[in-house]
């Protein structure tokens, strides 16, 4: 991976005025208008967390979701255009692109998670302990992984054309089917069952986790590397394809 | 840089048939043929961007990857295209910052000639100024051997004029370009060496002047008042004749029997004229469909 190269990706993301609305300004955003919208800041939900907190949470999820997905999506324009072939006539190795490009999605997570977090502390109120701001901080951020590589793979099988389409798609998808805009708790018994193979879902557990006791973060770990693994390996095969046409 | 039987085909295009191609240090070579001709492909072997399915390519004794890793190519692909979000800087010093051993990026811009665009978005160019931060791309690595697919495409022709300039200031040190092209003046006055290429195969290959004569024959061109077409045709050496008015202009197999003929026949002839067949003619005639020749 090259220093140079990663700066520069991450300053192209930055001047991207779309970046910045759905990733870092969209989630903040929504969080406060639904803190308000529901008028219930004092409540506190069944598993012991005060509904600010947990819409905070939640908006996080949705932030650190988009950032990573639109960053790998970005491949399929950079294969389309002729840019990767540009590449490949430097000592890059192909699998320097692909790494650099999942930093780089890490990296662009981190602002809007960020954001989101700040705002409940100085805006909203959100009261806890160093350590545990910490612990959501870090562990949302963690739990990226699983999007960044859901954005590598659809930018390495996607067309550029199709690919904000497929974006738009999956967010949705991940957010809703994820318990990010419904909880799983109201859904009826089949939605549950397809919100507890979503990643989205065990990402807001881990966000969860240091403020509610009992959390099965085994299972988020299992759940979530099983899709960090299937990504991984859909990525790879697609990269050897790519490779030998190469 | 060596091709050796090479083959590569696109599911029933054989977009490459078996070429042979040696170039030496030092050596300026233009690839002319018409589209479809293979150019590209053979390009993209050359450059490790496609692997043949038969044959071998080395580029200083190293296979194409190896020798892009190691800096000593450089290539300016024909549609290879620039970082939209990015400036001319930033693209160029991104290339130079994956190289080992690059140019520094101001010396690369202001040999491309384009140092004055340095902090332009790269999609506030023009045609023209795009194909100039490609060659600026292309020589960031400091490159011995420079590839061009189709360079002077969408330049206008004084654009074009400093291109080249630029580019022999370049091979004036020493260095080894191959650009392919379907501009024959530009193979004509810029390479030392041309190679044709027709259906995937090299179909002639050697200097500018080698490469006419393989295409043999000249023109005779002459006014020659009041003679019938029928005994002109007769004129020994003469393939073909056309008449326009009272001047009349001979393909000749052999133009030196064919004007000493000319002469004794008709001794009023004047404003003679012979001219060897151009470049484009060769081009034309060597890379015909076979069926059309």
């Amino acid at each position: 991976m090259n220093a140079r190269f990663l700066a520069l990706e991450v300053r192209r993301a930055v001047r991207n005025a779309r970046y910045l609305l759905f990733t870092i300004v969209m989630p903040s955003v929504m969080f406060l208008l639904f803190v308000n919208l529901y008028g219930a800041k004092d409540q506190v939900f069944p598993n012991g967390l005060p509904v600010t907190t947990s819409l905070m949470i939640n908006m996080a999820v949705f932030g650190l979701m988009s950032a990573p997905l639109a960053a790998g999506a970005r491949i399929a324009v950079e294969r389309s255009t002729g840019w990767q072939r540009q590449l490949r006539l430097t000592p890059l190795s192909s699998s320097g692109y692909v790494l650099t490009k999942g930093a780089l999605g890490m990296v662009l997570a981190l602002p809007g998670i960020l954001l989101v977090l700040v705002l409940g502390a100085v805006v909203e109120d959100v009261r806890m302990s160093a350590l545990q701001w910490v612990e959501v901080a870090g562990g949302l951020w963690l739990a990226t992984l699983p999007f960044v590589l859901i954005g590598i793979v659809i930018g390495l099988l996607a067309t550029a054309d199709g690919m904000q389409a497929i974006t738009g798609v999956l967010s949705m998808a991940f957010g809703l089917l994820g318990g990010i805009w419904i909880p799983a708790e109201v859904a009826p018994g089949w939605l549950a069952a397809v919100m507890h193979v979503m990643p989205t879902y065990w990402v807001k557990l881990v966000g969860q986790a240091p403020l509610v006791g009992g959390a099965d973060l085994g299972t988020a770990v299992l759940v979530l590397g099983g899709w960090v693994l299937a990504l991984g390996f859909v990525a790879a095969k697609r990269f050897q394809t790519d490779a030998a046409r190469a | 840089m060596a091709l050796s039987g090479l083959h590569k085909a696109y599911g029933d295009v054989h977009a490459v048939d078996g070429v042979d191609l040696v170039i030496a240090p030092g050596e300026v070579v233009a690839l002319l043929g018409p589209n479809g001709a293979g150019k590209s492909t053979t390009v993209d072997v050359l450059l490790g961007l496609t692997a043949p399915d038969r044959g071998e390519a080395s580029v200083f004794g190293l296979t194409p990857r190896e020798a892009v890793v190691s800096g000593t190519v450089g290539a300016m692909l024909q549609n290879g295209s620039l970082l939209d979000d990015a400036t001319v800087a930033e693209a160029v010093g991104l290339v130079a910052a994956l190289h080992r051993a690059p140019l520094p990026v101001a010396e690369a811009l202001a040999r491309a000639d384009v140092a004055d665009l340095a902090n332009r978005r790269c999609t506030k160019l023009s045609g023209g100024q795009k194909q100039r931060v490609r060659f600026a791309l292309a020589l960031v690595c400091d490159p011995d051997l420079l590839v061009l697919d189709e360079p002077t495409v969408a330049m206008d022709v004084e654009t074009r004029r400093q291109f080249w300039r630029g580019m022999r200031e370049y091979t004036d040190s020493g260095r080894t370009v191959l650009f392919a092209t379907h501009y024959l003046e530009e193979a004509q006055e810029f390479a030392d060496r041309v190679v044709l290429m027709r259906s995937g195969r090299v179909v002639a290959d050697g200097s500018v002047a080698e490469v006419r004569a393989t295409v043999s024959g000249r023109t005779l061109r002459a006014v020659v008042p009041g003679a019938p077409v029928a005994d002109l045709e007769a004129l020994p050496g003469v393939r073909a004749v056309e008449v326009r008015g009272d001047g009349v202009e001979l393909a000749c197999a052999d133009s030196d029997a064919a004007l000493r003929a000319l002469l004794a026949r008709w001794p009023a002839a004047h404003d003679v004229e012979i001219t060897a067949v151009g470049l484009e003619d060769a081009f034309l005639a060597l890379t015909a469909p076979e069926e059309a020749r």
